[in-house]
């Protein structure tokens, strides 16, 4: 298991470099740059802007450039002079010497921003929003799911199916605004936008203060966002389950004389939730980096946002560090994903 | 009978909710009429004590607000902020548009009309959010900063400094004397210290003392008071910005002077501002009257949403819902149609065959129904636009002094034009003329506007135009590089006279010159003059003949229509309404 993780591990690494120059070579081929202006800059000031930012370096050098700030530590002596200098990654050893780590760089767009600010203030709060969508999810989807398949074809399944074809095919774009209409602005039971926590939090994320104060902000969007993915969630434990219970080890733990909770909990249900586990760890990781539809109808500051107006507005380093950020929870979910596989599934072992 | 009862104990639930949730205080006595019932009930509710803090909640639109360094800001929620943290030596009343003193009492001009001296206010204190309270910030001794001379040279020399990478600094650089030769150094990464210094010295901004500014420009024109009064040219705190860098922006860093300060700045999510209680208030500049203002950065429909729920005092009106408000009784009441410093027009690319003859642009730009389109389309109580100057703006021509300047829309006479341009080109069929493109930049409102003007086009005309668009970055570099027959674009003030308008968009070297391929030397040398005359009434009379050559004798652009700012009040906001898009929250109070 563990030669299994290394090995992933230095493949996440190519993984990242691979990604890291193929979003570069995009982003400089596209047409238009992130200083071009509906009122056009006179040369002069896109010049200076540029030599501020090395744009005006041959493209091998300013993507070695981001790859030397992004992945090399260094050990520097006192406080960075500038926002360029500013690590994700800030610890200090002795005296005055700082070990420096993960640069993403600053934003064009927001001047007095870099990306790792962006990054540390606006991926937790969309981390809090998407962690409890996913249990709002997994809380309706699985027992729905399995409800729906221990009693197919009955009232309780095509009730249950009936409401997850509902909430795939009622996106938030529909029934966020309904909620807010409702809730925020009708009965005036929830605020209608906001977000209720503030840093610093508790292992990167987890806000200190966990009262109606938070929860009140995060119901709302976290319904609307959890609701569609409990859906995806339900058909999957329904046909996963329908398949699993026809299997032939099923047959013999009836036949042993288990009882049936005993069968469908102990052997049916842990196989079939490895389909659920599968899609788990994609929606994991699109979930908790931001969801921009959401985000914006529910006045959210998270992530989401970035990962649109970042390539409208050419924002260069924005746009490297929420992709790579991305891949980063994208394939670490996979391989949390992996390790439980082996863990429901007896026959599955990673040596 | 039994239904009844439930409905009369529904309709009593639901109020009583209503009362409770309510944040209005002003319910007193509700009647309701119970339907197939012959009475009234009357519930009263006690009237909740009048508590609402002195605290005004405005949105300020999506996403984080850019930035608050005066030298670096561009966008309008920046400039907002800024403006109301500090204050340029001028400042203009956002009501009429006229010049007032600012942070200047008062200034003199030399002979030449080229070197002006400001006396400033004294004793205006720099200050800062301190955790607790508004503080005065000490220097280095222990006595009040106060704000001087000395900073805003520093903040002027700093704009013009190519280190700053200032996207606005061209405006001071073609308006003050030396500011174009340091933001234009050849080699300035190469240069040493002492050159570099050479260069910064000689920006014409020059404290003679503590209270007096000395500034230089390179002509004399009118609009020079309008430029130095800019938030890049407002006084900046030397000694915060070299000890924080990029961050002396944020709040407990942050130092300001103006009538407010800033408080709070949670990126992404709201931004406060409170009272500063050591701006000692001037006539056109008051101390304000509300403690505190929260700046929210939603997203139109969710910041309305919140203005229905109670939770913002002011907000826009997103379109979608325009109808809904307009014909609802209390929201109908608190919507009032501002005028906005803005133009919205299409260009046509005068050197693409067909568009390289007068007659077809003129016939285009004839064609289009301004008002059937801001009465069926926008929505917004728009004006349509006769030329491309915002009325409004020092000099622009006025549609009350000139009723027929510029272009109007009239289908026969469009049609006249049109048979010109087909006899002149030998057609004897529309058909015959070339295909004429028509882009915009990919958004949901351009595209309306983009069907209905073709849509005209097709029925006056006859002739069918090819829309399409393009991704906004991309479609910025195809006008500059290659634009198409016909393009939209918009342009709002920086200042609020008509050479930001007519001359630096249209004239030789003007921003938009590789869009429209247009280059006439009588329209610019009529605009280099106009810069310079002192009589209002002439000067506004030579803009008004700039304006004909461009809209209607070379017919270089279509102007559309000049654009308005649709907000929703709630009834206890005492306010004014800002010309120029900048509110001045200090004249604004919030009944108790």
């Amino acid at each position: 298991m563990g030669r299994f993780i290394v090995r992933r591990f230095l493949w996440t690494l190519l993984v990242l470099l691979v990604l890291s120059l193929i979003t570069f070579a995009l982003t400089r081929a596209v047409p238009g740059g992130p200083f071009d202006r509906e009122k056009k800059l006179p040369e002069e000031i896109i010049r200076n802007l540029e030599a501020k930012y090395h744009l005006d370096e041959p493209y091998w050098k300013q993507y070695l450039r981001y790859l030397n700030d992004v992945f090399i530590p260094i050990i520097a002596k006192g406080e960075p002079k500038s926002l360029l200098e500013e690590s994700l990654i800030d610890i200090k050893l002795w005296d005055d010497y700082h070990l420096r780590w993960i640069n993403l760089g600053p934003s064009y767009s927001s001047r007095s921003r870099t990306v790792n600010d962006i990054i540390r203030e606006q991926l937790p709060v969309s981390t809090q929003l998407g962690v409890v969508a996913l249990t709002i999810a997994l809380l309706i989807g699985v027992p729905m799911g399995i409800i729906a398949g221990l009693k197919q074809n009955t009232i309780w399944d095509y009730l249950g199916m009936s409401i997850a074809i509902f909430g795939v095919s009622v996106p938030v774009i529909a029934m966020g605004p309904i909620l807010v209409w409702v809730f925020g602005v009708m009965l005036r039971w929830l605020p209608p936008t906001g977000w209720g926590a503030q840093p610093p939090y508790i292992l990167f994320f987890i806000p200190r203060d966990l009262s109606w104060n938070f929860w009140r902000y995060v119901l709302m969007p976290a319904f609307a966002l959890g609701l569609g993915q409990s859906a995806i969630i339900a058909r999957l434990t329904r046909a996963s389950l329908l398949q699993v219970i026809r299997e032939d080890y099923i047959r013999t733990a009836r036949a042993k004389g288990l009882p049936e909770r005993l069968v469908v909990l102990r052997h049916a249900l842990r196989n079939s939730l490895i389909p659920v586990v599968t899609v788990l760890g994609p929606m994991f990781a699109a979930i908790v980096t931001g969801t921009f539809v959401t985000e914006q109808i529910f006045g959210v500051p998270g992530l989401g946002k970035y990962f649109v107006t970042s390539v409208t507005n050419r924002d260069y380093p924005v746009i490297m560090g929420t992709i790579l950020l991305y891949a980063i929870f994208l394939v670490m979910a996979n391989l949390v994903v992996d390790i439980t596989y082996a863990w429901l599934d007896p026959r599955i072992r990673y040596e | 009978m039994y239904t009844k009862k439930w409905s009369l104990v529904a309709v009593v639930a639901v109020l009583a909710m209503l009362v409770v949730t309510s944040c209005k205080p002003a319910v007193q006595t509700v009647v309701v009429t119970v339907p197939g019932e012959a009475r009234e009930i009357v519930v009263t509710a006690t009237p909740p004590k009048p508590t609402r803090p002195n605290i005004l909640r405005v949105n300020l639109g999506p996403g984080d607000v850019p930035t608050l360094d005066p030298a670096l800001a561009t966008d309008t929620s920046s400039i907002q902020i800024i403006d109301e943290i500090t204050v340029g030596l001028t400042r203009l009343d956002e009501v009429t548009l006229e010049l007032k003193p600012g942070m200047a009492e008062r200034w003199e001009a030399s002979e030449d009309g080229l070197t002006y001296t400001f006396y400033l206010r004294q004793g205006i204190p720099w200050v800062r959010w301190n955790g607790q309270a508004v503080e005065q910030v000490l220097d280095e001794e222990g006595n009040v900063r106060y704000v001087t001379a000395h900073d805003f040279e520093y903040g002027i020399k700093r704009t013009c400094n190519p280190d700053t990478a200032s996207d606005y600094a061209y405006v001071l650089a073609f308006a003050v004397k030396g500011c174009n030769e340091l933001l234009n150094a050849e080699g300035w990464a190469e240069k040493t210290e002492e050159e570099k210094q050479a260069l910064i010295d000689g920006v014409a901004a020059k404290a003679l003392d503590d209270y007096t500014l000395q500034v230089t420009f390179t002509t004399p024109a009118v609009y020079n008071l309008n430029i130095i009064g800019m938030w890049v040219a407002h006084a900046m705190p030397k000694w915060v910005i070299e000890e924080r860098g990029d961050r002396w922006t944020e709040p407990g860093f942050n130092q300001s002077y103006g009538p407010f300060t800033l408080k709070e700045w949670v990126h992404d999510s709201y931004l406060t501002i409170v009272k500063n209680p050591f701006w000692p208030g001037f006539e056109n500049i008051p101390q304000p009257a509300i403690d505190e203002i929260k700046f929210t950065m939603l997203d139109a429909s969710a910041a309305f949403a919140e203005y229905e729920a109670g939770n913002l005092e002011v907000a826009g009106v997103p379109l979608a819902d325009m109808d809904r408000v307009k014909a609802d009784p209390v929201l109908s009441k608190e919507l009032v149609i501002g005028t906005m410093a803005c133009t919205y027009y299409y260009g046509f690319n005068t050197s693409k065959p067909p568009m390289d003859n007068v007659h077809l642009r003129r016939a285009l730009s004839l064609a289009i129904d301004r008002q059937g389109l801001v009465d069926n389309v926008l929505k917004g109580g728009q004006q349509p636009a006769q030329w491309f100057c915002r009325p409004g703006m020092a000099a622009c021509p006025t549609p009350e002094k000139y009723p027929d300047l510029g272009v109007k829309y009239d289908p026969e006479k469009a049609k006249a034009e049109l048979k010109a341009f087909m006899d002149e080109m030998g057609y004897t069929d529309v058909s015959q003329i070339p295909e004429i493109i028509l882009m915009f930049n990919t958004a949901e409102g351009h595209k309306r506007i983009a069907e209905a003007i073709s849509q005209m086009w097709k029925e006056v005309l006859g002739i069918q135009v090819t829309v399409t668009n393009q991704e906004w970055k991309v479609y910025l570099k195809t006008i500059q590089q290659d634009s198409p027959h016909v393009w939209r674009l918009g342009w709002c003030m920086d200042y609020p006279d008509a050479n930001n308008w007519t001359r630096e968009v249209f004239a030789i070297g003007g921003h938009e010159e590789n869009a429209t391929q247009w280059r006439n030397e009588e329209f610019t040398k009529l605009l280099e003059e106009a810069a310079l005359e002192k009589d209002p009434a002439k000067r506004q009379d030579m803009y008004a003949q700039a304006e004909q050559i461009l809209v209607w004798e070379d017919a270089a652009i279509a102007p559309i229509y000049w654009y308005t700012r649709v907000t929703c009040t709630k009834p206890y906001v005492n306010r004014t309404f800002s010309q120029h898009g900048y509110e001045a929250f200090e004249k604004w109070s919030l009944q108790p």
